[in-house]
């Protein structure tokens, strides 16, 4: 049950998931559309959407696989559940861009139902870790959270391959400092804002390919799941809370804040399935905001 | 404390909490390098800082709670020195 292995480990470096659309012009021309009305922005980002599976072989591939293991779905069902992921990604990305640099309040209108909010304002005092996915809308949804709490949030995000797209969705201020994975010590900037009361946010649901990842069932087959937030919960003595912002009917997000929990040393891989248990439960619920453009099963085969 | 006292202690939180291999403690000198990214270093990755740290304030009695860049203390084990001497004057 115990985890934590050794120093000196020659093992590999970090792996993140990559698609050669990552690019500044799409970045740009997204932000450039924040004047538009949303509904009508919105559609236009379905619109765009839509196109995106026939460019994206390899990544329609790997969502099929994720829709067909979530729902059970096949035939032309799963060609609708696959279109469906693109397009809501289209307007989350859209949302993304498009507010990252507008005022707080207008931001919060889109907010919708949110569900355990008092576990981050008022329940929980001192450091603690807030862990997400790469479902919804997660990167807004740790500056809407942001506003909800007076203590500074952490949010830990893969180094960018093109440093340039950091602007369009990576903005210091608000409450909100993101801080790269790119060095190893960025773990000891964690701990000391966790000591002092703070809120690290971080993503619990792709692997490093490193020795701090373990396996976890999801959806009934081994996945592998980075270990670094329990560890860092165990160390410290702090809960973690589970948190998801997704998209809703209406075109609001719900924000969902789940039980905190505390992983208890040497047992992290207990709190691992507690996690992927709530992550699991999220996407039974959202399955076409799951957002990973990969096979979450095989990460490393590509 | 003494700043050999203090490498020995660093010494034992390598072995208990990192599981550092007891017969590579002769290889360690103040000039080691700690981070997975330096040439020729220990090959330290994210999870064994968090490690190392907990394991310092455990043995040392401080805090580790500094808003500054803490990187270049835990740079090699003799910047670490320092840094713990520092702490506890």
């Amino acid at each position: 049950m115990a985890v934590r292995t050794t120093s000196t480990i020659e093992d590999a470096s970090p792996r993140w998931y990559s698609h050669p659309y990552n690019r500044a012009n799409f970045y740009r021309l997204a932000a450039a559309l924040a004047w538009v009305p949303r509904r009508l922005r919105l559609g236009l980002a379905r619109q765009v959407g839509r196109l995106a599976p026939s460019l994206m072989p390899g990544e329609r591939a790997a969502i099929e696989t994720s829709m067909a293991r979530f729902t059970g779905a096949t035939g032309r069902a799963l060609e609708t559940l696959t279109l469906r992921v693109f397009t809501d990604f289209a307007m989350c990305f859209s949302d993304l861009v498009s507010t990252n640099r507008q005022p707080a309040a207008l931001r919060a209108s889109h907010l919708g139902q949110v569900e355990g909010i008092d576990r981050l304002t008022t329940t929980l005092s001192g450091g603690l870790i807030s862990l997400t996915a790469h479902v919804g809308n997660w990167e807004l949804a740790g500056r809407l959270l942001a506003g909800k709490s007076a203590r500074p949030t952490h949010v830990v995000v893969a180094p960018d391959e093109a440093q340039e797209l950091e602007r369009w969705v990576r903005r210091n201020g608000e409450g909100v400092r993101f801080v790269s994975r790119s060095r190893p010590t960025v773990s000891l900037e964690l701990v000391a804002a966790l000591r002092r009361g703070e809120v690290v946010a971080v993503q619990g649901d792709r692997a490093l390919g490193t020795k701090g990842d373990i396996e976890v069932p999801f959806f009934g087959r081994p996945a592998r799941f980075p270990l670094g937030p329990f560890l860092l919960s165990s160390a410290i003595k702090v809960p973690f809370l589970p948190a998801f912002c997704l998209l809703d009917a209406q075109y609001r997000y719900a924000v969902k804040i789940a039980e905190p929990f505390i992983a208890v040393r040497g047992e992290e891989e207990d709190a691992a399935r507690m996690w992927v248990a709530a992550l699991e439960g999220i996407v039974r619920q959202y399955p076409t905001q799951w957002f990973n453009f990969f096979d979450i099963w095989e990460p490393f085969a590509r | 404390m003494e700043n050999d006292k203090i490498l020995e202690a660093l010494k034992d939180i390598m072995v208990e909490r990192l599981k550092f291999a007891p017969s590579r403690l002769p290889e360690l000198s103040p000039a080691t390098a700690l981070p997975r990214d330096l040439e020729g270093s220990l090959g330290l990755d994210s999870l064994d800082f968090i490690e190392l740290s907990v394991g310092i304030e455990e043995r040392f009695g401080f805090v580790i709670d500094e808003a500054q860049d803490l990187a270049p203390h835990f740079h090699t084990l003799g910047t670490l020195v320092d840094y713990i001497r520092s702490r506890l004057a």
